[in-house]
This record gives structure tokens, sequence and C-alpha cells, in this order.
């Protein structure tokens, strides 16, 4: 049980929550919907950066990991 | 007359003697039997039908009694009764036996995937947490009280996974996946209480 969790440990653990991007989400969005802040939106980046290039750039559909 | 009732007496009392001699060897052949049954059953006993064997071990220690004050008839009326509640000892004793291995299997297999996903509800809850405190205002649904909360509950989570993993390294199961229990019931009562049901 790490104290410091890694976006590789989120990746590879099922009890990590996931988000659907639906149109119109940001990240900063998606960070404000679940914790409350919208500048936190770079700990929902690094957990996805498999799948992210740029936080800017995400679709409708994309299942991103919610540390 | 007299004479006769006098020699009618010693018959009698000599007849009695002869008769009580003559239980006292079985009597203490039923008594040794009895010992060395209950002995073949103690261990056992004692440690899956504590209550049962007390009782038994009472009769045993009435027997013994009964035997030390000549009472040959006593004992052998009553060791009958023993035996077969030193056979009714060994009976559930061997079956409470059984039922705890059950038990102990059936434990040590879910151990395994418990082992596996318990430490991953911890973590995702601890990276929550590490986020929520940073945050300058806490998401909708979540207070501040649940917040402190559930970082009081990781640390007695993290306290109580490691009880049950020592527990497990022993070999006893059955308190590991009674503590592992507990802690996957808290930790799915703190991600619900922080949200994090996926959307």
């Amino acid at each position: 049980m790490a104290d410091e969790k890694t976006p590789a440990a989120a990746a590879d653990n099922p009890y990590t929550q996931t988000h659907t991007v639906q149109s119109g989400d940001t990240l900063s969005k998606i960070a404000q919907k679940y914790y409350g802040d919208a500048s936190l939106y770079t700990k929902i980046f690094e957990a996805n950066r498999d799948q992210l290039k740029d936080p800017n750039r995400i679709f409708p559909g994309q299942k991103l990991r919610i540390p | 007359m007299k004479k006769l009732s006098v020699w009618l007496l010693a018959m009698l009392a000599a007849l009695l003697i002869a008769g009580c001699a003559g239980q006292k060897g079985p009597a203490e052949q039923a008594v040794a039997s009895a010992e060395s049954a209950l002995a073949s059953v103690r261990d056992m006993a004692q440690k899956y039908a504590p209550e049962q064997l007390g009782a038994v071990e009472a009769q045993m220690q009435s027997l013994k009694d009964s035997m030390a004050q000549g009472d040959y008839k006593g004992v052998l009326a009553a060791a009958p009764a023993l035996t077969d509640a030193i056979g009714k000892l060994k009976d559930a004793a061997t079956a409470k036996q059984a039922e705890a291995e059950a038990a102990l299997a059936k434990a040590k297999d879910a151990w395994g995937p418990m082992s596996a996903d318990v430490p991953k509800m911890v973590d995702a809850i601890q990276s929550r947490v590490d986020i929520l405190s940073k945050s300058h205002h806490l998401p909708h649904g979540v207070t501040k009280d649940s917040l402190q909360a559930a970082q009081s509950g990781l640390s007695s989570m993290k306290s109580a996974w490691s009880d049950a993993s020592s527990a497990a390294s022993s070999g006893d199961y059955t308190t590991a996946m009674s503590k592992a229990q507990a802690v996957k019931d808290q930790a799915t009562q703190i991600m619900q209480s922080l949200g994090m049901s996926s959307s």
C-alpha cells in the first residue's frame, strides 16, 4: 500500500474511479466535478498519459481514470 | 437356635465380602478402561469441545471417587454411561474439528483474491485523499468531515490489514479473512463517502 500513487498504479487498479468523457467535457471541468478544484486537472492528465497526449484534447467516449 | 442364627449371619457376611471382592477386579478394569479412552480424546476435546469435556471429566472423577470408597457395584453400574459419554465426546470433537478444518480451507482459498483486492481499494482511497487534501474546495457530496474520516480510516485500515497479513502468514486464515473483510467493508464505506463510484 503505497502512500503516493503513481499513474501506472492507477492504471492497474480496478478500484480507480473512471469517467466517460461527454461532449463539452474538459479535464478542468472533470477535475472540478471530482475534486472540487479545476486546477487539479493535471492529476487526471498524469493518470491517463497512456491515452492523452495533450490535456486540451479529450474526446467523447474516452474512459478516463480519476485517481 | 441361637447358634444357627450366628452361623447363618456369618455365612451371609462371608458371601457378601466374597461378592464385593469379586467385583473389585472388573471395577478397576472399568475405571482403567474409561481413563484410557478419555486420555485418547482429551487433547482434541480440549480444543473442539471443552464444555462437553468438562462434564465427562466430572463423571470420570465421580467414578474414581466411588472406586476409592470401595463402591465397586456403583462403579460397574456407572461405567457404561461414562463409556457412552466418552464416545459422544469423541464424536462431537471430531465433527467440530472437521468443521474447523473445512472453514480454514475455505478461508485459505478466499485469502488469495482478498489479499490482492483490498490493498488496491486502500491505494485508490489513499490517492483520492491525497488529491482532495490539496483541493481548495471539496466536490459536491464530500464534506470536510467525510474527508477527515477517510484520512483516519486509512490509518486504521492499514493497521488492520497488517494484522490480517500477519494472521495469514502464521496460517490462521480464518482470523485473516475476518480482519480482511472488516477492512474491505470499511474501504467500501469510505469510497462511497468520497463519491468514488464510476460514472
